[in-house]
C-alpha cells in the first residue's frame, strides 16, 4: 500500500488534534499552528489528489485496517480529494486575509478559542468530504455545527449572540432530522457504510418492501441538509450568521461550511441512494422548485438590504438556491455544474466578505450602503476583489460565476423536459438580472467619489489582506478562464462514485 | 502564421495603452496622456489596416469553457467593421484632446476609451458567439465609466440606466446563445467547434416543435440585442446617457457602440441562424414591425426635442433602426443598404455629435433654441453639421442616399407582404422628419432672423449688459470654468445666453484645429462615400453572396 493513500486520514487527525492542543497555547502561537495545519492538510489533499489522479481509481481506506462493522472508513476520489484541497485553499485565504479583524474584533484571551474552532471546522469539513459511513457524516456534521457556532459567537456582540442562537436552534433541528433519516435508513438497510446500504436500497425498490420510509427517510434527510446549508425557506438564520461576524468566520462560512453539507448530500445521492431512485421518487423536482425559489427570493431580499453584509449574506442563499436547482436537474451535467458552483461561489463569496471587511474597516457602521460610498478609495485593492467578486456573481464572462452559469444553461438543455428547462432558463435570467441590480449597483456605489477625503480608517491596511484578496481574483480569473481541467476533474470524480 | 497573431494584437495594444496610462508614472502630465492615448490609438489603427490586407485569418487562443474557445477570425464582416470602428475612434481621439479640455479627470477617460477600443476590437473580430457575447460585456463596462463621467446627478443616473438596460439585453442574448449552441449542427472548423458559418449552422432537420423554440429564443435574444442598437422597446437608455456624457463619447456611443449590438444581431442572423430560417416568420415581421415603428419613433421624438444632443440620440435610435430594417428584410439588396447604412451613419452621427461638442466647448449652448446664428460664429463647424445633416436626411450625392435608395429597393423586392411596400413609405416619412430636425437647424444656424426689431433691441441690450464677460467668454479657458462646464439640465434653469446677431458673432471665435481637422474629415468622408459608393458595395457584396 502506497504511503500516500493515508494522506486523507492525516489531513483529518491534523486539524483535530491541534485543536486541543491549540487551547494551551496564546493566541499567537496558536495563529502560526492554525496557519500550519490549514498549509499542511492543504499539502497533504494535494498530494492525495495527485495521487488519484496518477492511479485513476478512488480507493477505500479502513481505518486501523479492521472491517466494516468494527472499523470506519473513509473513501478517497478524485472529487473528494480536488474538494478537500480547494476548501483548505480558501480557508487559508480567508483566515489570513482575515487576520487584522481577527486580531481587533476578538479579545486577546479568546484568540486561541477562535484558532481551535478553526481547526475543528477544517476537520470536520474534510472528514464530512471524505467519509464512506453515513454515521460519522452525522456525527462530523454535529461537530461542524459546534465549531461553526463558535466562530459567529466569537466576535462577542449581542447580535453575534442572537445569530449563534439562531443558528444553533436550526442546525440542531437540521441534524436532528438527518439522524432520525440515519436511524430510519439503517433500520431498513441494516448497514452504515455507503456501498452495502446502497445494495440493500436497490433490494428494498425492487421488492417494494419499505418504499415508504425510504422516501420518508431521504426526504428527512434532504430537509436536514437543507436546513443547514440554508435553502430557501430554511435561510432565516444565515443573514444574521454571515453578516456580523468576523472577517475569517463570515468568509469561511458563507463560501464553506454550509458546501461541506452539500457535499455530504451529493454523495448521499449518488453512493447511497442512487440518482435513478432519487427520481423515481422525485425528490429532485421538489429540491428544483425550493431551489428556483432561492434563486429569486434571496435577491429579492439582497435588493432589499442596506448594510450591504446582510446583501452578501442573502445573496448566498440565492447561490445555494442554484445549488440546489442542479441537483434538481438530476443529471450528470447539472450535478458538474453545481459542483463547479461550489467552487465558483467560494472563491467569488469569501473575497467579497473579506474586501467588504476591508472596505468598512470591519465595522458594522461602516457596512452600510450610504457609509461605503466612495470606499474604493480607501482600499484599492479591496475594491478591486469587490467588483471582481460582483462581477463574478453576475456572471460577467472571464469569471467562474458566467462558467457556471454557461454550465447551467448546458445542463438545463440537456435535462430532457421543457418545463424544466424552460423554468431553468428563465430562473437563470431573472435571477441573473436580480443579481446585477444589487452588486453592480454596490460597485458603482463604492467607486462613487464622496469629494470630501475619505477619512482613515481606524484598521491600517495590511499587505497580508492585500496578497489574500489577490489570490483571490487570480483563483476567479483561473476558474473562468481554465474550467476546462476543472471540468474534467468533477467528470471523472462522479464517474468515480457510481 | 503570424498575421493570425495580429488579430489578438489589436485586442491587446489598447488594453496595454490603458493598463500604462493606470500605472502611476503617466498621471502627471496632459500631454503624456495624449500622446500615450494617440500613440496607442494609431497604433490599432495600423494593426487594423494591416489584418485587413492579410485577409481571412483565424486563430483559437484558449478555451473558455470545455469545447468553447475564445476564437478569433478576420472575416469581411469583421474587418468592415473593425476599420469603421479604428477610424472613428482617431477622429474622436482626436477632437478629445482639446474637447477634454473642460471637463476634469482626463485620465480616466482615455483609460476607458482605450479599453472600449479593446473590446469593441474583440467584438468586431469575434470567431463565434460566446467569444463576441464576452467582448460585448466587456465593452458594457468598459463604456458606462465614460457616461458617467461628469459624475452629475443625472449622469450617474443615466450610466446606471445604460447599465441596466445593457446588461438586460445581453443575458437575454445570452440565453439565446444557450439555445444556438444547442441547436447547432456538428460543423468542424477548428477542433469541432462552433463558429459563426455564412449562412448559419443551425442542423437542418429540426422538429417542428425545435423550430418553435428556436424562433422564440432568436426573437428574444434580437429584442435583448436591440438594447444596444436602441430599438423599441429597449431603446430607453440612449436619450438619457448620450447627452450626458462628454462628446467625443457620446459620438462613439452612438456611432459605434450601437454598431456593435447591430454586428452582433448580424453574427446571429445571417452567421448564425441563417437568413432561411428566419424568412417568413412571425419572428421577422414582428421585428421588422418593430424596428419600422422605431424608425418612426425616434425621428418624430427627435422632432419635437429641444435639447441638441439629445435630438442627436433619437436620430440615432431612428437611424441605427434603419439598418436593423435593412438586415430584418432577409434580402441581399436590403442588407446591402443596411451595411452601407452601418458606416455612413456612424460617420455623419459622430461628425454631428462631435459638432455638438464643438458648439458646448466653444459657447456652452445646449439647446436647440440657443444655437440661431451660431453659423456666423463658428462657419466651418456649421457646415459641417450642414454637410451631415443632408447626408442624413439622404441627398444626393450625400452618402445617406446611397444606402436609403438600396434599402428602399431592396424592401421592394421581398416577399414580404405589405411591409415591402411599408417600408420604403416609413423611411420617407422619416426623412422628412430628419429634415425638419436637422436641415433647419443648419438653416437657423446661418440665417439670422433680424425683422424683429423689438426682440433684437431687447438683444441689444442684454448684449450690453454681457459686454463685460465678452472678453472672458471669447478665451476658452474661461468659459469652461463658468457656463460650459454646467450640465444642460443646469442650463434649463438660467437661459442666460442671448441671441447671435452679426455684431456678437465677430466677438466668437471658431473652433481649433484639434476639433475642426475631424469634423473636416468625416464631413468629407459623408461626400465622398455618397459619390463613390462603389468602394464599398464590392465588399458587401463579397460578404452577401457568402450569405444568401
Amino acid at each position: 500500500m502506497d504511503f500516500v493513500r493515508n494522506f486523507p486520514f492525516f489531513s483529518i487527525l491534523l486539524p483535530m488534534i491541534s485543536g486541543p492542543i491549540s487551547s494551551v497555547l496564546s493566541g499567537k502561537r496558536a495563529k502560526r499552528l492554525n496557519f500550519a495545519v490549514v498549509t499542511v492538510s492543504g499539502l497533504l489533499s494535494v498530494a492525495a489528489f495527485v495521487y488519484v489522479l496518477s492511479t485513476g481509481e478512488a480507493f477505500n481506506y479502513r481505518m486501523g485496517a479492521f472491517p466494516a462493522p468494527f472499523g470506519n472508513e473513509i473513501r478517497v476520489g478524485l472529487l473528494e480529494t480536488m474538494m478537500a484541497s480547494f476548501f483548505c485553499f480558501v480557508m487559508l485565504l480567508s483566515i489570513v486575509g482575515g487576520y487584522r479583524f481577527t486580531k481587533v474584533d476578538i479579545p486577546e484571551e479568546k484568540q486561541n478559542l477562535f484558532y481551535i474552532m478553526m481547526n475543528l471546522l477544517l476537520s470536520s469539513l474534510l472528514a464530512l468530504i471524505y467519509t464512506n459511513d453515513m454515521f460519522t457524516g452525522y456525527v462530523f456534521i454535529e461537530i461542524n455545527t459546534i465549531a461553526a457556532c463558535g466562530l459567529i459567537m466569537i466576535r462577542g456582540w449581542g447580535r453575534n449572540l442572537l445569530a449563534a442562537t439562531k443558528y444553533m436552534i436550526m442546525s440542531l433541528l437540521g441534524s436532528g432530522l438527518v439522524l432520525i433519516s440515519l436511524s430510519i435508513l439503517y433500520g431498513i438497510t441494516g448497514h452504515l457504510l455507503m456501498e452495502p446500504m446502497h445494495e440493500a436500497i436497490v433490494k428494498i425498490i425492487e421488492q417494494r418492501t419499505y418504499n415508504e420510509p425510504l422516501t420518508v427517510a431521504v426526504g428527512l434527510f434532504c430537509v436536514g441538509i437543507a436546513i443547514k446549508s440554508a435553502l430557501f425557506p430554511f435561510h432565516s438564520w444565515l443573514p444574521d450568521a454571515y453578516g456580523y461576524s468576523t472577517c475569517a468566520s463570515s468568509a469561511i462560512l458563507s463560501s464553506l461550511v454550509s458546501k461541506g453539507y452539500i457535499f455530504l448530500l451529493i454523495k448521499f445521492f449518488y453512493r447511497v441512494i442512487g440518482t435513478d431512485i432519487i427520481h423515481q421518487i422525485q425528490v429532485d423536482d421538489v429540491l428544483f422548485v425550493f431551489g428556483i425559489a432561492g434563486m429569486v427570493f434571496g435577491s429579492i431580499s439582497a435588493i432589499q438590504q442596506t448594510d450591504v453584509s446582510r446583501m452578501i449574506a442573502f445573496s448566498s442563499v440565492a447561490q445555494i438556491g442554484y445549488i440546489y436547482m442542479g441537483f434538481g436537474l438530476n443529471t450528470e451535467a447539472g450535478m458538474i455544474a453545481s459542483i463547479f458552483h461550489i467552487l465558483a461561489h467560494a472563491a467569488g463569496k469569501s473575497m467579497l466578505f473579506i474586501s467588504l471587511n476591508s472596505l468598512s474597516d470591519g465595522t458594522w457602521e461602516y457596512a452600510n450602503y450610504r457609509k461605503l460610498r466612495g470606499a474604493a478609495y480607501r482600499h484599492k485593492i479591496a475594491s478591486l476583489g469587490f467588483a471582481v467578486g460582483s462581477l463574478s456573481m453576475v456572471g460577467i464572462p472571464l469569471l467562474a460565476g458566467f462558467t457556471s452559469k454557461v454550465y447551467y444553461a448546458k445542463a438545463a438543455f440537456g435535462v430532457g423536459s421543457t418545463p424544466k428547462m424552460l423554468i431553468a432558463l428563465v430562473a437563470l435570467a431573472i435571477s441573473t438580472v436580480l443579481n446585477a441590480m444589487y452588486f453592480i449597483g454596490q460597485m458603482i456605489n463604492i467607486y462613487t467619489p464622496v469629494g470630501t477625503e475619505p477619512e482613515p480608517g481606524t484598521v491600517k491596511h495590511s499587505n497580508v489582506t492585500r496578497v489574500a484578496v489577490f489570490m483571490f481574483i487570480a483563483v476567479n480569473f483561473v476558474l473562468g478562464m481554465g474550467s476546462e481541467p476543472v471540468f474534467r476533474w468533477i467528470q471523472t470524480g462522479l464517474a468515480q462514485f457510481m | 502564421m503570424i498575421g493570425a497573431w495580429l488579430i489578438p494584437v489589436t485586442v491587446l495594444v489598447p488594453l496595454l495603452g490603458a493598463i500604462l496610462l493606470m500605472t502611476p508614472l503617466y498621471r502627471k502630465s496632459t500631454l503624456s496622456v495624449r500622446v500615450v492615448t494617440g500613440a496607442f490609438v494609431t497604433a490599432t489603427c495600423l494593426l487594423v489596416v494591416a489584418v485587413a490586407m492579410l485577409g481571412e485569418k483565424e486563430i483559437e487562443l484558449f478555451e473558455l469553457l470545455p469545447d468553447i474557445p475564445v476564437f478569433f477570425r478576420s472575416d469581411k464582416t469583421a474587418v468592415w467593421f473593425a476599420v469603421l470602428t479604428v477610424a472613428m475612434w482617431m477622429t474622436s481621439t482626436l477632437f478629445s484632446f482639446e474637447y477634454m479640455n473642460h471637463e476634469r479627470r482626463e485620465t480616466r477617460y482615455c483609460v476607458f476609451s482605450l479599453l472600449a477600443l479593446a473590446a469593441l476590437m474583440g467584438v468586431c473580430f469575434s470567431g463565434n458567439l460566446v467569444t463576441t457575447y464576452l467582448f460585448y460585456e466587456m465593452m458594457t463596462l468598459a463604456t458606462f465609466p465614460l457616461v458617467m463621467h461628469e459624475q452629475t446627478k443625472e449622469s450617474i443616473s443615466a450610466g446606471i440606466t445604460y447599465l441596466y438596460y445593457s446588461l438586460a439585453g445581453a443575458f437575454l442574448g445570452l440565453i439565446g446563445v444557450f439555445f444556438l449552441y444547442s441547436f447547432a449542427e456538428e460543423r468542424s472548423v477548428a477542433g469541432g467547434v462552433i463558429s459563426y458559418a455564412a449562412g448559419g449552422f443551425i442542423r437542418g432537420d429540426l422538429s417542428n416543435n425545435e423550430r418553435t423554440a428556436l424562433t422564440i429564443a432568436v426573437f428574444f435574444m434580437l429584442i435583448g440585442l436591440g438594447s444596444k442598437v436602441g430599438m423599441y422597446p429597449l431603446h430607453g437608455w440612449l436619450p438619457k446617457a448620450h447627452p450626458v456624457a462628454p462628446a467625443p463619447a457620446s459620438a462613439l456611443l452612438s456611432g459605434n457602440i450601437t454598431k456593435m449590438g447591430i454586428l452582433f444581431v448580424i453574427r446571429v442572423v445571417f452567421f448564425s441562424v441563417g437568413p432561411e430560417f428566419l424568412q417568413g416568420t412571425w419572428a421577422q415581421y414582428a421585428l421588422l414591425g418593430l424596428a419600422l415603428l422605431t424608425v418612426f419613433l425616434g425621428s418624430m421624438l427627435a422632432f419635437r426635442e429641444k435639447v441638441f444632443k439629445k435630438r442627436l440620440a433619437y436620430s440615432t435610435v431612428s437611424q441605427t433602426s434603419y439598418v436593423l430594417v435593412g438586415l430584418y428584410l432577409l434580402a441581399p439588396v436590403a442588407a446591402m443598404g443596411a451595411f452601407l447604412h452601418i458606416i455612413f451613419h456612424s460617420i455623419t452621427k459622430n461628425l454631428l455629435f462631435l459638432v455638438a461638442g464643438a458648439i458646448i466647448y466653444k459657447t456652452g449652448r445646449t439647446k436647440v433654441a440657443q444655437m440661431k446664428g451660431i453659423g456666423l460664429i463658428m462657419p466651418v463647424t456649421m457646415i459641417c453639421f450642414t454637410l451631415g445633416g443632408l447626408a442624413l436626411v439622404g441627398i444626393p450625392p450625400f452618402s445617406g442616399f446611397v444606402s436609403k435608395w438600396y434599402l428602399a429597393a431592396g424592401a421592394l423586392k421581398t416577399e414580404t407582404g405589405p411591409m415591402r411596400f411599408l417600408v420604403p413609405v416609413i423611411l420617407i416619412i422619416s426623412a422628412l422628419l430628419t429634415a425638419g430636425y436637422l436641415i433647419t437647424m443648419a438653416s437657423d444656424a446661418f440665417f439670422v432672423v433680424e425683422e424683429h426689431e423689438g426682440h433684437g433691441a431687447h438683444g441689444g441690450a442684454k448684449k450690453e449688459e454681457t459686454a463685460s464677460e465678452k472678453p472672458a467668454d471669447a478665451d476658452a479657458e474661461a468659459v469652461f470654468s463658468e457656463n460650459a462646464a454646467a450640465s444642460p439640465a443646469e442650463n434649463d434653469e438660467e437661459d442666460e445666453f442671448d441671441v447671435i446677431t452679426a455684431d456678437s458673432a465677430q466677438k466668437g471665435r471658431e473652433a481649433s484645429p484639434f476639433m475642426l481637422i475631424p469634423l473636416v474629415v468625416l464631413a468629407a468622408g459623408t461626400l465622398f462615400f455618397g459619390l463613390f459608393p462603389s468602394l464599398l458595395t464590392d465588399w458587401v457584396a463579397q460578404i452577401l453572396n457568402s450569405v444568401f
